[in-house]
């Protein structure tokens, strides 16, 4: 009786989380399900969501009649280089504020959580103002340099170098060892999964990122997806289908990223800030 | 006497040494943190602080981003913004919107991860499954939702009809373009809220729910004297970042609705944009942009006042 009711219970539970998991990936489910349609079947009276037919005219016509691998290209440059300036500018700068004692610490580290809080689009226009002084608008260096210094990486490194316990670096200092060498040789092995969890978070983030990029780039060919996307379906050169088989085509690499490090990812996330 | 001034000399020599010694010391130790927080602090000072004081600037000048003219216009930018409807429609929106995807995000977030933690192994596959929207490119997103709101081809209006119910048009009705938002919003969050909690919920002690069974506590009971309490710092952490978040929404809006229909989901983030970007006004937008940065101080300071003794940063 007891086990039944327990059987019966976790049936409920599972039903309703595959019930809420099942919204949640919807419109993914949806968005493969219409790439894959003859462009007639789009806008179909059915109610069911799955293709009757699988047609790859829309894939055909995104390799064909755009500069698809120009876009993925340009997205996959900018968010690796992106992601490796940050995590390196903020690997040095979370050493910095987590082990020395000096003068103005606290108060550029209360600056650093500002530029967290403050959004882009506050200081956007002098920002966009300053990339053009520089001539980088249309440049990837206009996208990539403004946000170098990142306050979320930053937060993050240095909250993890807070748990690496201070003897170890004290000793290594009375033994004569430089501050180079005992960030090389003690914080960097310490902290490789917390640099691998934050450099997964920020290379998905900047590969994904819109606002910047929106404004920065415009010649066609230095487009990068998310921007693509938009600038085509607005302009209507891109019917649904193919606009969905991009839209497939760049949360693929993501999701098989995700899928790799889902631990690490979840930790980056879970770690950011709930350290007590 | 001899002997005694020698000693004193030979002593304050060596403390001469000393203090020499901890000058350069210290020296060293100032400058290996200032030379390692250098490239962030260029990098901030071009842009973020010097853009910084120049919207500052920017702010009391009257601008169209083209002309080489400049005008001092002192006051008038933010006097004709509070004059603006539109400012208060927008302000209004940006409230309206984190009123709207806050709590229900966090509240759905909650009692899926109770939920999600307490079948067993099945968890992390419906973990993996509900953080995908938020990997996901909110930009390629937007595009999918459109179709799914599009009110005659849409599934949602199709779904509804199926029930007799005449769904709504979406996006393009004033009275229902914000809750189409806020439902994308909300979906967007629950995975990143989620993740944080089960993250918090990991961290309270297993023996206080044996504890708690043994006293003959049910489950809600345990929910509500164990876990919510334990979870306090969480929701807080929880909160603040939601907060953050859905004052900065942007991209749903430019892809989805621009503003509109008749400014029913313009928010301040977008109006910013709109104003520089669209009918170049700097100096309004600029005027903006303050008012926002100001906005944004004020709840900051609010929430680090209420959370200081909870969360830790240390």
């Amino acid at each position: 009786m007891i086990a039944n009711r327990k059987n019966l219970r976790l049936i409920t539970k599972h039903s309703f989380i595959i019930a809420v998991t099942f919204a949640a990936l919807f419109p993914f489910i949806w968005m493969a399900s219409i790439s894959v349609k003859p462009a007639n079947e789009v806008f179909e009276g059915a109610l069911g969501f799955l293709p009757k037919s699988i047609s790859w005219d829309g894939y055909l016509q995104v390799f064909e009649q755009t500069p698809f691998f120009t876009w993925a290209y340009n997205s996959l440059f900018i968010a690796i280089v992106q992601t490796i300036g940050q995590v390196v500018i903020a690997f040095f700068a979370a050493y910095a504020f987590s082990r020395f004692k000096f003068p103005g610490r606290d108060l550029l580290f209360y600056f650093v959580l500002a530029t967290m809080i403050i959004p882009v689009q506050a200081v956007m226009i002098p920002t966009f103002l300053t990339i053009n002084m520089f001539g980088w608008i249309n440049t990837f260096a206009g996208v990539i340099v403004p946000y170098l210094a990142s306050g979320y990486a930053i937060f993050l490194m240095r909250q993890f170098f807070l748990s690496i316990p201070h003897e170890l670096a004290s000793a290594a200092a009375i033994d004569g060892c430089g501050e180079l060498r005992i960030l090389w040789h003690i914080y960097l092995p310490a902290s490789m999964s917390a640099v691998a969890a934050l450099s997964i978070i920020l290379f998905v983030n900047h590969w994904n990122e819109f606002y910047w990029p929106l404004l920065v780039l415009t010649d066609e060919q230095k487009l990068t997806l998310p921007i693509a996307l938009v600038h085509f379906q607005n302009e209507g050169v891109m019917e649904w289908v193919p606009t969905m088989a991009v839209s497939t085509l760049s949360t693929i690499p993501v999701l098989i990223l995700f899928l790799f490090t889902q631990k690490k990812f979840v930790e980056g996330f879970a770690n950011s800030g709930l350290k007590g | 006497m001899n002997t005694v001034s020698t000693h004193v000399q030979v002593n304050v020599k060596t403390q001469r040494a000393k203090r020499t010694a901890v000058n350069t010391n210290r020296l060293r130790k100032w400058v290996w943190p200032y030379a390692m927080l250098s490239p962030a602090l260029v990098l901030y000072g071009t842009f973020f602080i010097f853009p910084f004081l120049f919207a500052l600037f920017l702010s009391f000048m009257q601008w169209n981003l083209i002309s080489p003219d400049m005008e001092y216009v002192g006051l008038e930018n933010y006097r004709n913004l509070f004059a603006d409807d539109v400012f208060w429609v927008s302000f209004k929106n940006t409230f309206v919107y984190a009123l709207g995807t806050v709590p229900a995000s966090m509240m759905i977030a909650l009692g899926l991860a109770v939920l999600v933690e307490s079948v067993g192994r099945a968890r992390e596959i419906y973990r993996f499954l509900l953080f995908i929207p938020v990997v996901a490119s909110l930009a390629v997103t937007s595009l999918v939702w459109m179709l799914l709101m599009n009110p005659h081809s849409g599934l949602f209006n199709k779904y509804l009809s199926v029930f007799g119910i005449e769904g709504p048009n979406w996006l393009n009705d004033p009275n229902w373009a914000m809750w189409s938002l806020i439902i994308i919003g909300v979906w967007k969050a629950i995975g990143y809220n989620l993740v944080l909690y089960i993250a918090g919920l990991k961290g309270i002690d297993n023996q206080l729910y044996e504890a708690a069974e043994i006293d003959g506590a049910g489950k809600w009971k345990q929910f509500f004297t164990i876990t919510m309490p334990l979870l306090a710092p969480v929701n807080l952490f929880v909160l603040i970042v939601s907060i953050i978040n859905s004052f900065q929404v942007f991209t749903t809006i430019h892809i989805m609705t621009q503003g509109g229909p008749n400014n029913a989901t313009n928010v301040l983030v977008y109006q910013v944009w709109q104003e520089a970007f669209q009918f170049f006004d700097i100096g309004k937008a600029s005027a903006l942009s303050m008012v926002l940065f100001a906005l944004l101080l004020i709840i900051t300071i609010v929430q680090i006042r209420m959370t200081e003794s909870k969360v830790h940063y240390q």
